[in-house]
């Protein structure tokens, strides 16, 4: 069973990297699309809820917040995977990415990487079956 | 098994999911890497043979060798005289993507591919050439919020094929096969141009570069002064817009032209386009003059102005200008806040100063009442010209991470640079020599992009890289390195400046329609000297001439 303290900072968590999705995706890209706005916007709905529900130790608070995080998993890895396969098409068209391409892809990665794959990978073995918050 | 077990994970689950993850994506990527990359087959050392006349195609041949006869290309040239054989010799072909509809603008390199498309046993070639003579490059991809354009038009490519099948573009993609493919061009009995490289680069280079962009901007000054402020390079067609800032500081490189050439066109345009400013577009902003048509007018407009007219003064090309000098400063100095800022608006109207600031400006009005002051002498233009300096390079610059990124700051570095003998700023010099470093980190070597942009600035080789902003760089950077040397700034520091400008005033000289590829342009002549926007991008706007031009100019002023 997870301990009051370790839900609360679950829950902090999981509103936090909803926040920052939402500047991410919804303030800082210049332009819209259905594809990342869409899921953006699902997993801004789930960490949300799975936040509040862990912040308010709610009865489906658990298995809300490993839904959160298993879908937070597969689209993060899925996220990091096309950004390297386009910088991979973009490197076999155009050459190498440089220097400067090649910094702002770690960064980009580095951003996404550790709250969209790592956290909500510390959640899922955080979290082994059965147990309650 | 309730959902809480079926999703949820040990640790050594986890493990194995993100080894094979990062392990698939690995091999996903090197081959996608692999796949997309231009190897020579196929269609490669094929030459695609076209005669150009007036920016026409008028005759196409595929031919395999360059001396194969090719009748349909020797019955055009000799049936146009003046017409231009020019062979592209693919060296190497690709894929492209082209579901999404999306990837196929980003899956040409601007400038070096073209596209190959097969249907129905028929192959066609969309050479670079062309893509260029239409304009098709780095229209595809408009991100309006970061001003960013790439990619080819793949619309506009997709309708001239479709066109030379006779098919509708609908469904072409779907059933026509579309590779790329880059090619070598070369016209036949034609010598290869000299290129001009930081090693190679002489005084006369710059010395023609300079007078061939003021030539340009000289030739499209109308009756009453005004510029063809836009204009389209392949069909010499004017386009609509103007602005007085850049007429003014277009009328200030024709000065400086004048000074450096005497040459009777070039005097009397730049007396034509400063008329224009002073007759026609000055106007009662308060108690004092500036310049602009509209209720609010601009601080820059009246500041360029300024600049225009003390050179034209300073030359003696019309020493009367100093008179209609004290005027316009004098609606500077109105506009300065007291932390040395200016209010870069001002409604004429409710003769009321709108506290707004925009790029450029502030580092313009600091130049204009430098100039105004060595021109003048008048010790409120030197107050509020050190003022101005003073706030751009210290609080106008203060927050955290203003180390490590910078604004377009060409015209303060000069500004710091006139005022060095006057009133000498060490922290604006700091600043410049900073922003300088700044800039080197950026700029591109030799071979790291696919184009022909030693010399130029950018981040990655994705975009083709800009031409205006190298010449705005290099004015300051050489107005920095003028000033710097003057400071005694150590050595390693000014040889690395030098260097950094030869490079950049190469890639401009390399760039400059000098001829440039006449077969591509209807009026090869009407644009002669001028500067494009990029490598691909030849809409040319008279800024674009100027900052390259006064840029080249202040390099033959410098006291090397």
């Amino acid at each position: 069973m997870l301990s009051r303290r370790v839900a609360i900072v679950f829950g902090a968590g999981n509103l936090l990297a909803a926040v920052l999705l939402f500047v991410g995706v919804f303030v800082a890209l210049p332009a819209r699309w259905w594809p990342v706005d869409s899921g953006a916007a699902v997993l801004i709905g789930l960490e949300l809820v799975s936040g509040v529900a862990l912040l308010a130790n709610g009865r489906l608070a658990r298995r809300l917040a490993v839904v959160a995080a298993a879908v937070a998993l597969a689209l993060g890895m899925a996220v990091v995977t096309t950004l390297a396969l386009t910088a991979s098409w973009l490197a076999g068209v155009y050459g190498p990415v440089g220097r400067g391409g090649a910094l702002i892809l770690v960064l980009v990665s580095a951003l996404a990487l550790p709250y969209f794959v790592v956290w909500p990978a510390i959640q899922l073995v955080w979290m082994p079956p059965g147990r309650q918050p | 098994m309730d959902a809480a077990r079926a999703t949820a994970m040990t640790l050594r689950v986890l493990t194995w999911t993100l080894l094979v993850w990062a392990g698939v994506t690995g091999l996903a990527c090197f081959a996608v890497s692999r796949a997309f990359a231009l190897r020579a087959d196929g269609a490669s050392g094929r030459i695609v043979a076209s005669v150009w006349s007036h920016g026409q195609i008028i005759a196409r041949a595929v031919v395999t060798d360059a001396a194969e006869p090719a009748p349909a290309l020797d019955a055009a040239l000799a049936s146009n005289p003046g017409a231009t054989r020019v062979d592209e010799r693919i060296v190497g072909e690709g894929p492209v993507v082209t579901r999404p509809i999306a990837a196929l603008p980003m899956s040409l390199v601007p400038g070096r591919d073209g596209l190959e498309v097969t249907l129905d046993g028929r192959t066609e070639y969309l050479t670079p050439d062309e893509l260029l003579a239409r304009q098709a490059y780095d229209r595809g991809i408009n991100v309006a919020a970061l001003g960013l354009t790439a990619g080819l038009d793949a619309e506009l490519a997709l309708a001239i094929l479709a066109e030379r099948f006779g098919v509708p573009v609908t469904g072409l993609l779907d059933r026509a096969k579309v590779r790329r493919f880059r090619v070598l061009r070369s016209i036949p009995g034609a010598s290869p141009p000299r290129v001009i490289t930081a090693e190679t680069m002489t005084d006369e280079d710059v010395r023609s570069g300079a007078i061939a962009a003021g030539r340009f901007l000289a030739r499209g000054v109308d009756a009453e002064g005004r510029f063809r402020y836009l204009v389209d390079a392949p069909t010499n067609r004017t386009l609509s817009g103007y602005d007085w800032p850049r007429h003014a500081g277009a009328t200030y490189f024709l000065a400086q032209v004048a000074a450096l050439l005497d040459d009777a066109r070039i005097n009397w345009a730049t007396l034509r386009a400063a008329s224009q400013l002073r007759d026609h577009a000055m106007v009662e902003c308060g108690d004092n003059r500036c310049i602009g048509s509209d209720r609010i007018v601009d601080v820059g407009s009246t500041a360029l102005a300024v600049i225009a007219f003390a050179e034209i003064a300073k030359t003696k090309l019309d020493p009367a200008y100093s008179l209609v000098v004290p005027g316009l400063t004098a609606f500077l100095r109105a506009q300065q806040r007291s932390d040395g800022e200016f209010m870069h608006e001002y409604d004429r109207s409710e003769r009321r100063r709108i506290d707004v600031q925009f790029l450029y400006y502030s580092g313009e009005a600091a130049l204009a009442l430098s100039r105004a002051h060595s021109l003048l002498h008048d010790p409120a233009d030197l107050d509020a010209a050190r003022r101005a300096l003073a706030r751009l390079v210290g609080p106008g610059w203060s927050f955290f991470g203003s180390r490590y990124y910078f604004g377009e700051e060409h015209w303060t570095c000069q500004a710091t640079d006139d005022l060095w003998d006057r009133a000498p700023n060490a922290q604006a010099l700091d600043f410049c020599l900073r922003w300088q470093a700044f800039g080197h980190k950026l700029q591109y070597e030799a071979g790291e992009t696919p184009f022909d942009a030693e010399g130029a600035y950018g981040l990655g080789p994705l975009l083709t890289p800009r031409l205006t902003p190298v010449g705005s760089r290099s004015e300051a950077g050489i107005a920095t390195l003028d000033a710097a040397r003057r400071a005694g700034s150590p050595a390693s520091e000014l040889s690395t400046l030098e260097l950094q400008m030869r490079s950049s005033l190469a890639l401009l000289l390399r760039h400059q329609f000098r001829p440039g590829l006449r077969h591509l342009l209807v009026e090869p002549d009407a644009v002669e000297g001028a500067m494009p926007a990029s490598e691909v991008d030849w809409q040319l706007r008279i800024d674009f001439a100027q900052h390259t031009g006064s840029a080249l100019v202040r390099w033959l002023s410098l006291g090397r």
